[in-house]
């Protein structure tokens, strides 16, 4: 067992997170590219929505809806499962457990070091959806805005330590990435990104409150769009956490088992 | 080009007998793109759940779209992709010398490298779409109509293949480029709907700069009997310039890589 | 058969100084640096030779025998493979050429060699006939045995190796480049490798241009060397020429009946090791004489031999000297 924390490295490791962002542009380009489907979706419903509105959404509530989805899952997005998988199989793990910093921490703060080139791609896509929209739908109340925050940062934590978690796996197994497909394909289904769960048939409804997926980008777009009284925000902010805490667990559990599979067999 | 056919052969029967190393990879890969396609008609259910029509298609007729969605997701996956994707691996791990070292055309080695044919589980749920999507339409597709379909799905394939050249050759300019699979599929995946629904500065883009339309309404307007001659026409000219504009980028590409250009 | 004239190969990378501003700032704009990997090369291969081409890392080996072989395009130069131009990449140009590279493989993963073989055929067009004796005389000369049939990922490194020999001169070249192929071999396995190539180069008078780390490699393999540094031909001729050039002195090897004082040995020459059974002196080739007359009348010699300086010892120097020469340019280049 090995110490756990070095937090005097902390500050070096998110100017590297970022200076690696940097340096791959092309990558990140292509990333930002590959999550523009809330914008599609948008066409898709507001061409729905043209002639009379779909539940409360009209077109307005469904551009609201939609460039605030683009915004969280660029806030939220992790690639650790992607990353942890090849530094399994390369063996160039090795070299991240030598170093005196939790891998899960490094991975974390390497992911957060992006952080800042996110926001900046945001900031244009904020400023459209204030021009079409206007700030009615923002939350109202300070309490309100602190409920959102609270929300897109449990979302941030639920896809880190799915992510983490599901990139463990290939501690275990081979194909590995398939189950982060799956993962993927049930998120695009159920988490809110291409229709709002509003919007569910009911049978949809009742699966996607048992699933964590709503909780990463659902949740954090509906409150800040303030679809929700405070009293159901709260009890939903409560259920999120709840599967932060399972999801975390999972991720030490899978990674600490993992790693022993891993020091057994020499990787 | 009786050597290129006979090389094509000998391409098909090595992925082939690769294919059959990986059994069980190939059976859960195909249960994969099942369970994809499936997740995919959920948002057509979702949205037809509430309308009769949405930008002028009833949800039979989108379904027809969708099938041709899926066919084409069919063709990528089992022909294009895994080839075209072996050219990232080979730029990352150096070897794509030995393909350039060959005196044969270097993106005709490349693009049948990794041929898999098995994919044709998304062949069989595409037919199942297109026989409800006919159901539901109470009457089969038209002789003529379902000529101009294979047309146009012989010139949505090449055009599917000329995007995905352009997507390879930007891998020999940029270092770390995995994510392209992930870029292209976000992009294919708006073909699913009608180009109808696309309005204004997407509804340009997705015509003329990445002719989305072209792919899968096209051909559903052919199987409806709604295509114009002219629109036929022009598809499948657009398909034929796409195609050389690709091979144009690919041996810029190329070029880059060799320093041709220098 | 290879003419290489005032060949250039320059490559621009761009410098990523470390920092939080320097990292925000090559967001928009990047700097470049010219390097210039090959710097005015030039030399001339006969047909049926066997070259090596040496130098330290980074010396522009490996580049030059990617233009030689038309990977890469050069800056500036000429270059003339067999009356071709390699940059055009001529079909019939490709057809005469084969590159083994020895850190990357040509060899399908998950197929056997023999399905990699019968693609080359396919590829470079080879009739039935030429193919199946081909395959058979490589097979012997490789001790291939039942190697060709099994899945390439549950091979060794070594039989790697050697499929990928056999695949790479399926369509019998007349000019082999050769990278680095003896890399990560073990011994023995370096020395099949080794006779191999002697043994085609003498069979099939196919010319051989190879570069390599080891000094085995190159002294067994090569009359020929060009010496390559920094981007300049810094030798180009004989390998034992080179040796008495870079080391004139010879080694004089004692076998002792008896113990010898240090001192005893020293008056005759540098002494390079001294061991109760054994000790080697380093004299300069005129003292040479004089030197083995001395030792033979005064000391207790059971045997004694006469030796060049170990190629290793010759070649590290070699380098060293260039290492500490590019070392000064660059103090040089950096004050102001």
């Amino acid at each position: 067992m090995r110490s756990v924390l070095s937090l005097r490295a902390l500050p070096v490791m998110l100017r590297v997170g970022f200076a690696e962002a940097v340096a791959y542009r092309a990558e990140f380009l292509v990333w930002i590219l590959s999550t523009t489907m809330p914008l599609i979706m948008l066409a898709l419903w507001s061409a729905v929505a043209r002639d009379e509105p779909m539940g409360r959404f009209g077109q307005a509530e469904f551009t609201a809806y939609f460039l605030v989805t683009f915004i969280v899952r660029q806030l939220v997005g992790s690639w650790a499962s992607w990353q942890l998988n090849w530094e399994i199989r390369q063996g160039t793990l090795a070299l991240r457990l030598l170093r005196p910093v939790h891998p899960m921490l490094a991975f974390a703060v390497e992911n957060l070091g992006a952080l800042p080139l996110r926001v900046v791609i945001c900031v244009p896509v904020v400023a459209i959806a204030l021009l079409a929209v206007g700030s009615g739908p923002l939350p109202r109340s300070p309490a309100a805005w602190g409920l959102a925050l609270v929300a897109l940062a449990g979302g941030w934590l639920i896809t880190f330590c799915a992510s983490f978690a599901i990139g463990s796996l290939a501690f275990y197994f081979d194909s590995s990435l398939k189950v982060m497909d799956v993962w993927l394909t049930l998120f695009l289904v159920f988490s809110g990104y291409i229709a709002p769960v509003e919007l569910f048939p009911p049978a949809m409804r009742v699966a996607a409150e048992w699933m964590p997926f709503r909780y990463q980008i659902g949740l954090p777009v509906e409150l800040l769009t303030s679809a929700h009284e405070p009293a159901a925000a709260l009890a939903l902010v409560a259920r999120q956490w709840a599967w932060v805490g399972g999801l975390g667990l999972a991720a030490v559990l899978l990674w600490r088992g993992g790693l022993r599979r891993f020091a057994a067999y020499g990787g | 080009m009786l050597r290129y056919a006979r090389l094509f052969g000998v391409q098909l029967r090595a992925s082939l007998l690769a294919m059959l190393q990986y059994r069980l990879d190939f059976l859960v890969e195909g249960l994969l793109e099942m369970f994809w396609i499936v997740t995919a008609i959920v948002p057509l259910f979702m949205v037809f759940g509430a309308r009769e029509s949405v930008a002028g298609w009833s949800f039979a007729e989108a379904l027809l779209v969708v099938g041709w969605f899926t066919l084409l997701q069919a063709i990528l996956e089992g022909a294009i992709n895994p080839s075209l994707v072996s050219v990232v691996d080979h730029v990352r791990k150096g070897t794509l010398d030995f393909v350039l070292l060959k005196p044969a055309d270097a993106q005709f080695l490349v693009s049948t490298a990794r041929l898999q044919p098995w994919r044709a589980t998304n062949l069989l749920t595409a037919a199942a779409i297109f026989g409800y999507a006919f159901h539901l339409l109470g009457r089969p597709p038209s002789p003529l109509g379902l000529l101009a379909a294979l047309v146009l799905l012989g010139s949505s394939t090449l055009l599917l293949y000329s995007l995905w050249i352009f997507s390879v050759s930007a891998a020999f300019y940029v270092v770390k480029i995995d994510n392209l699979t992930h870029l292209f599929s976000s992009i294919f995946d708006a073909a699913r709907w009608p180009s109808s629904v696309f309005r204004g500065v997407l509804g340009f883009v997705f015509t003329f700069v990445i002719p989305l339309a072209l792919l899968t309404t096209y051909p559903a307007l052919a199987l409806l009997g709604r295509l114009e001659p002219a629109a036929m026409a022009g598809a499948v000219a657009g398909s034929a310039a796409f195609a050389a504009l690709a091979r144009w980028v690919w041996l810029r590409a190329l070029g880059r890589y060799t320093s041709a250009s220098s | 058969m290879i003419l290489v004239r005032d060949l250039r190969k320059d490559y621009r990378v761009h410098q990523r100084p470390p920092g939080l501003r320097a990292a925000a700032r090559s967001l928009f704009r990047r700097e470049y640096k010219t390097i210039h990997a090959v710097d005015g090369v030039s030399f001339e291969i006969a047909p049926g030779e066997r070259v090596g081409l040496l130098g330290p890392n980074g010396a522009g080996k490996t580049t030059t025998l990617k233009v030689l072989s038309g990977l890469l395009h050069p800056t500036s130069g000429e270059v003339h493979v067999d009356g071709h131009v390699p940059r055009r990449r001529e079909a019939a140009f490709l057809a005469k050429i084969t590159l083994v590279m020895g850190q990357k493989q040509q060899l399908m993963w998950d197929l056997p060699p023999a399905e990699t073989f019968e693609l080359n055929r396919a590829i470079y067009d080879v009739p039935r006939d030429t193919y199946r004796e081909t395959l058979g005389e490589l097979g012997k000369l490789l001790e291939l045995g039942e190697l060709p049939a099994r899945p390439t990922r549950q091979l060794s490194l070594g039989e790697r190796m050697k499929c990928e020999l056999a695949a790479a001169l399926i369509h019998r070249p007349k000019l082999l480049f050769l990278d680095e192929p003896t890399i990560g071999l073990d011994v023995s396995m370096q020395a099949t490798i080794r006779a191999f190539i002697r043994r085609y180069n003498q069979r099939s008078g196919a010319t051989v241009v190879l570069t390599s780390h080891y000094m085995e490699d190159v002294a067994a393999l090569c009359p020929r060397v060009v010496v390559v540094d920094r981007g300049r031909v810094s030798y180009d001729g004989g390998l034992d020429e080179l040796v008495r050039r870079m080391r004139p002195e010879k080694r004089v090897v004692l076998h002792l009946e008896r113990p010898v004082d240090r001192a005893d040995l020293a008056a005759l020459g540098t002494v390079v090791a001294h061991g109760p059974a054994e000790a080697v002196l380093q004299v300069d080739q005129a003292g040479l004489h004089g030197a083995v007359s001395r030792a033979l009348a005064a000391l207790p010699v059971r045997d004694l031999t006469v030796e060049n300086a170990p190629l290793e010892e010759v070649m590290s120097e070699l380098f060293s000297r260039s290492r500490a020469a590019a070392a000064e340019a660059e103090r040089e280049a950096a004050t102001p």
